[in-house]
């Protein structure tokens, strides 16, 4: 599904991304772990496009594609999804004009016929009931005036929508308590199947209690410095982080 | 200029010759008084403060007829698109500043009078002559006073205390222009009573041949009795061989409530000022607006809540998207009086430029005399927010779709504003295709 070879990048001149290197095969779930400032969220902006960063090396190949030369909008059209750490709130934009335009589009790109409006509205009540939303947040602006919690949901809400075969949750358990936690982690597990794959960025073991990975990885300083089953989550739970930054010194060294 | 300038006081005494009976009646006093001040001032230069930035010499030095009395060869076919489709409304035609009563349909008939302003001074004197230019203060203001000395005709809506008129009001004026460039004044006079509640839309027209431009200028006077109610609409969507210069002046008695709604989407130059007193206690003024232009447009609004007296509450946003080498001018003023303790009073501009060649000159005005008030204001011009951009890239929208999108729900909040659905509908649509919106 997508294979990461020695990525590199940086922003404003300053290198981020160190040399990265992942293989994600379908069905998998991996999970990125580490420390602030490790460069997992800078990961899943460049695997999502973001054009604030300069790739300064390497390649990253989605089902047979350059993904690095693909648009923001043809990455997200070839299925891949971010739900981003801070969604951004667009008032005057409905949730359902917006993902009628994004479903249409995501459509469009697999020679689809947009999707008819009873049809539509269907498969929203549907995922909506997936993450508990209810009408009258779907009706309001894109994540005006949203809880943390309720934009966490529009995101997995959003990724049932665009059905994407690989999706990257960034830092999505990040100010959740633990009944959005739970609604969020039973939205992405029901959507889980073995066409589609997941990247989940955190920084804490909570998350994986509920979505459970097959692998585990550790950035650190823009590498990825250990990898392991679900196992390795429990062991940092318990060791913290320094355990791995004297592993990364030992390597250079 | 002066050349422009001096034909408009010849023609003023063609006019003079021409009003027989009225030539000694109270209201020709008035624009006599204003003939004389218009002849003093002189159009307006950029070295005047209200003037600053928008030059009206280009305008004024042009050579313009004045046709108040003539005929139109206008049909119905012809005003067909100016209207607001599916919506049945009042609807009073003026070409050149004449009423045209074949082109104009009247249908409300309960609870209002509505005619032209040039048979109110004879059928309406008393309430014409208690109303006129007691608002819009022509003394120290040129355009004003230009408008004051040719108010010859306009529309006369004065609806009865409690009457509630649920058709709208649609005011259209036509600049026929194909002949040859024409200055076209026209003065309405709009009354409503106590409980009162109306729905005004005005819309001014041109229609150039060749190197032809219009010149328009429509002032209108609004009394609000206590508790009255009025939605009123301005839509400018003209030609760009179009000038207009126009102005609201508003009086507001207590507990009355009115929302404008400005919406400017294409023309030469467009002046206007919105002028409301809120001079009755806890009375409410709305004051949006819209300029979503390009080209060489340039759209001034000079605004102003007068507070005088306490408990009033203006609330004022008006929104700009500017394009190539378009500009805009925002000058909001609020006044608070001595008198008026616990005023409310709001003021947002927000502009959005979409070309390095595109400026806004945005100024807020507070002047507060009392000490007991709440007042706000602010201004924002910039682009568009990169991380909304993205946001919706990253869900599938292409560069030009999330740029249009984000920019109809940036102009969406003003045209929500207004209730008049047809209307508001109408003018949703065109918005969507000049952002060559595809979302249904």
């Amino acid at each position: 599904m997508l294979t990461i070879t020695n990525l590199q990048a940086s922003v404003e001149g300053k290198e981020i991304l160190k040399g990265i290197n992942l293989t994600i095969g379908k069905g998998e779930i991996h999970a990125i772990m580490g420390p602030n400032g490790s460069g997992k969220s800078t990961l899943a902006s460049v695997l999502a496009g973001r054009e604030d960063y300069e790739i300064t090396g390497g390649s990253v190949d989605f089902d047979g594609k350059d993904l690095l030369e693909m648009s923001p909008e043809e990455r997200a059209r070839e299925g891949v999804f971010l739900a981003f750490q801070y969604p951004v709130e667009i008032p005057g934009v409905s949730n359902t004009n917006f993902l009628k335009a994004a479903v249409n589009e995501v459509r469009k790109h697999r020679g689809l016929e947009p999707m008819e409006p009873k049809a539509f509205l269907k498969m929203m009540r549907e995922k909506m009931a997936l993450v508990e939303m209810d009408q009258a947040m779907v009706s309001r602006s894109v994540n005006e005036g949203f809880s943390g919690g309720e934009k966490k949901r529009n995101e997995i809400f959003q990724l049932a929508m665009l059905e994407p075969k690989l999706s990257i949750l960034d830092e999505t358990d990040s100010g959740l308590d633990i009944d959005a936690l739970k609604i969020v982690s039973n939205g992405v597990n029901k959507l889980r199947s073995k066409e589609t794959s997941t990247i989940v960025i955190t920084h804490y073991q909570r998350l994986l209690d509920y979505i459970v990975p097959d692998f585990v990885h550790v950035l650190y300083k823009g590498r990825i410095v250990k990898s392991g089953g679900k196992e390795l989550a429990l062991e940092l739970e318990a060791k913290g982080y320094d355990w791995v930054k004297e592993l990364a010194l030992e390597e250079v060294v | 200029m002066v050349e422009f300038q001096s034909k408009l006081e010849q023609e003023f005494s063609l006019v003079e010759r021409s009003l027989n009976g009225q030539a000694k009646s109270p209201i020709h006093a008035i624009r006599k008084q204003a003939m004389a001040r218009f002849a003093e001032l002189g159009f307006p230069t950029i070295r005047h403060e209200e003037w600053k930035y928008t030059n009206l010499m280009p305008i004024v030095k042009q050579d313009y007829a004045l046709t108040l009395q003539a005929a139109s060869s206008l049909t119905k076919a012809d005003i067909e698109p100016f209207l607001i489709p599916d919506v049945e409304a009042n609807v009073l035609v003026f070409v050149n500043g004449s009423y045209s009563a074949a082109l104009s349909t009247i249908i409300s008939d309960k609870g209002v009078e509505v005619m032209p302003l040039a048979e109110a001074f004879t059928k309406k004197t008393a309430v014409v002559e208690k109303h006129f230019a007691q608002y819009a203060a022509w003394q120290n203001d040129a355009m004003l006073a230009l408008n004051t000395a040719f108010s010859l005709n306009g529309a006369y809506i004065e609806v009865a205390n409690s009457a509630v008129i649920e058709e709208p009001f649609h005011l259209l004026f036509v600049n026929d222009s194909r002949q040859q460039s024409t200055f076209a004044p026209a003065r309405n006079l709009i009354v409503l009573g106590v409980n009162a509640e109306a729905t005004i839309v005005e819309s001014a027209h041109t229609l150039v041949s060749g190197e032809n431009v219009g010149f328009t200028n429509v002032v209108s006077e609004v009394v609000l009795a206590e508790n009255a109610r009025l939605q009123h609409y301005k839509i400018q969507n003209d030609v760009t061989q179009s000038h207009f210069v126009g102005a609201l002046h508003a009086h507001q008695e207590a507990t009355s409530i009115l929302n404008t709604v400005v919406v400017t989407l294409s023309g030469g130059i467009v002046r206007n000022n919105l002028n409301a007193v809120l001079a009755g206690k806890a009375a409410d003024t709305h004051f949006y607006g819209l300029y979503l232009v390009n080209g060489k447009t340039l759209v001034d609004n000079h605004t102003l809540a007068d507070h005088a007296v306490a408990h009033c509450t203006s609330n004022e946003l008006y929104k700009g998207i500017m394009d190539d080498r378009s500009t805009g001018v925002f000058n909001g003023k609020i006044m608070v009086r001595p008198d008026a303790q616990k005023t409310l009073a709001y003021q947002s501009n927000r502009n959005i430029l979409m070309s390095p060649n595109a400026t806004v000159n945005t100024k807020p005005q507070l002047e507060i005399f009392a000490d007991d008030v709440k007042c706000s204001h602010g201004c924002t011009s910039g682009q568009l927010d990169d991380e909304a951009l993205f946001y919706l890239r990253a869900r599938g929208l292409d560069r030009e779709q999330a740029r249009a999108l984000l920019l109809y729900a940036f102009a969406g909040e003003i045209t929500e504003k207004i209730e008049l659905e047809p209307l508001r509908e109408r003018l949703e649509s065109i918005i969507a295709e000049r952002l060559h919106q595809e979302l249904v």
